[in-house]
């Protein structure tokens, strides 16, 4: 069973313009997914005043929607949607570059500031 | 952190979360002003918090609104494209400009989009012959038992807001939809309800390039960004089932107030500071 319904001709009558298509349920059960996991961390983490709980809850958070384009990427590439497969992909790519700015160049410069706050 | 203050900052996202979904907006601009102005929260830890919360209430109303059908994939993707660009652009484009010539300038754009969305709140962008073909990035709508056309037009325009949105977010804390949502509507002929979904889609994308960074530094205040992301999930969830019973002109009126509102304000920073 393909997980993603095939794209109809040129993309006109495409499904997810009038309702919801399958690649609109697995998107959504994968932010539900992340936004339960994050919820559940911070509640955890608020209540057991836990700050590595916390921290986790809220990188969970972060990571969902880069879930979300990771999915959206591949359910365009079984659509064989390449246009816009390749434009979700470049933001793919924004967001890992800014990933990578921001453990690789801004984190080291404020080594002792993120000690502090993982301690606070 | 006192429970009380805990319970304050949860009902502060939780507000945040409704208005924001319902415009598709994150929320950011009117959570950085309450958390800094109100309750003297570092601007730092309140962009970050903020942004936190563009995430929760953008992925929340996402779950309502991709199973409504609002959200335009292609369109957002598009638009996505110009604010990634934006955000990588707008550090050096801002670094030429001081502060208070930034608010001045977003200021008037405001609340010249705040009288616009106002005098154009009566128009509809729908088109109820459904024959019609929507193209490429337009879409279809379903409103009660009606099914509506919409088409795209002057996507120069929408793409270069996107543009401008990203150059600005993370300056601002702001997430970027309440000019994208605006002149979506206004100039592009998408209707409000399905501009808001699309935006809301996005913005969390652009948000979590952004809160990456705070959270790496260690400038995201843990405690604080838990409380008014938990109170941003709910509220967004019921942001974004109240909006489709609420008229679109209503909408498009509170968006206008919405403009006029922050406007107002970012011109009495920019002219008094």
């Amino acid at each position: 069973m393909a997980l993603i319904r095939p794209r109809t001709h040129s993309g006109h009558n495409d499904p997810q313009l009038a309702g919801p298509s399958r690649l609109d349920r697995v998107v959504e059960i994968v932010l539900s997914g992340g936004l339960l996991l994050s919820a559940a961390l911070l509640l955890a983490g608020l209540l057991s005043g836990r700050a590595p709980l916390l921290w986790l809850g809220v990188l969970v958070m972060l990571l969902t929607p880069v879930a979300r384009v990771v999915v959206v990427t591949a359910g365009l590439v079984l659509r064989r949607d390449w246009l816009f497969a390749a434009v979700s992909l470049w933001i793919l790519g924004v967001l890992a570059f800014s990933f990578y700015v921001a453990w690789h160049v801004e984190a080291p410069r404020t080594r002792p500031a993120a000690a502090a706050a993982g301690a606070r | 952190m006192s429970e009380a203050s805990t319970l304050v900052l949860v009902l502060l996202g939780a507000s945040t979360g409704v208005v924001g979904a319902m415009l598709g907006l994150g929320g950011g601009v009117f959570l950085v002003p309450l958390l800094t102005l109100a309750l003297g929260v570092p601007i730092r830890g309140a962009v970050a918090a903020s942004l936190v919360c563009v995430i929760a209430t953008a992925s929340a109303s996402a779950t309502v609104n991709l199973n409504r059908g609002l959200v335009n994939l292609r369109l957002g993707l598009a638009l996505e494209v110009a604010t990634s660009i934006g955000g990588l652009a707008g550090g050096l484009v801002a670094a030429r400009l001081s502060a208070r010539q930034l608010f001045v300038i977003f200021a008037a754009t405001m609340i010249v989009m705040g009288l616009v969305m106002m005098r154009r709140s009566g128009q509809r962008n729908v088109i109820a012959d459904t024959t019609r073909d929507p193209g490429v990035l337009g879409g279809r709508l379903r409103e009660g038992d009606t099914l509506y056309v919409y088409q795209v037009r002057r996507l120069g325009v929408g793409l270069g807001s996107s543009l401008a949105a990203g150059g600005i977010s993370g300056l601002l804390g702001l997430g970027g939809g309440i000019i994208k949502v605006p002149v979506l509507n206004a100039f592009c002929g998408v209707p409000i309800r399905v501009a808001a979904a699309t935006s809301t889609f996005m913005i969390g994308v652009t948000a979590a390039a952004s809160a990456m960074i705070y959270f790496s530094r260690g400038d995201m205040l843990l405690p604080l960004t838990a409380a008014v992301a938990l109170g941003a999930l709910p509220g967004s969830l019921l942001g974004a089932r109240l909006s489709e019973r609420v008229e679109a002109r209503s909408l498009k009126i509170l968006m206008a107030c919405v403009l006029l509102l922050v406007g107002g304000r970012m011109a009495l920073e920019g002219l008094w500071r």
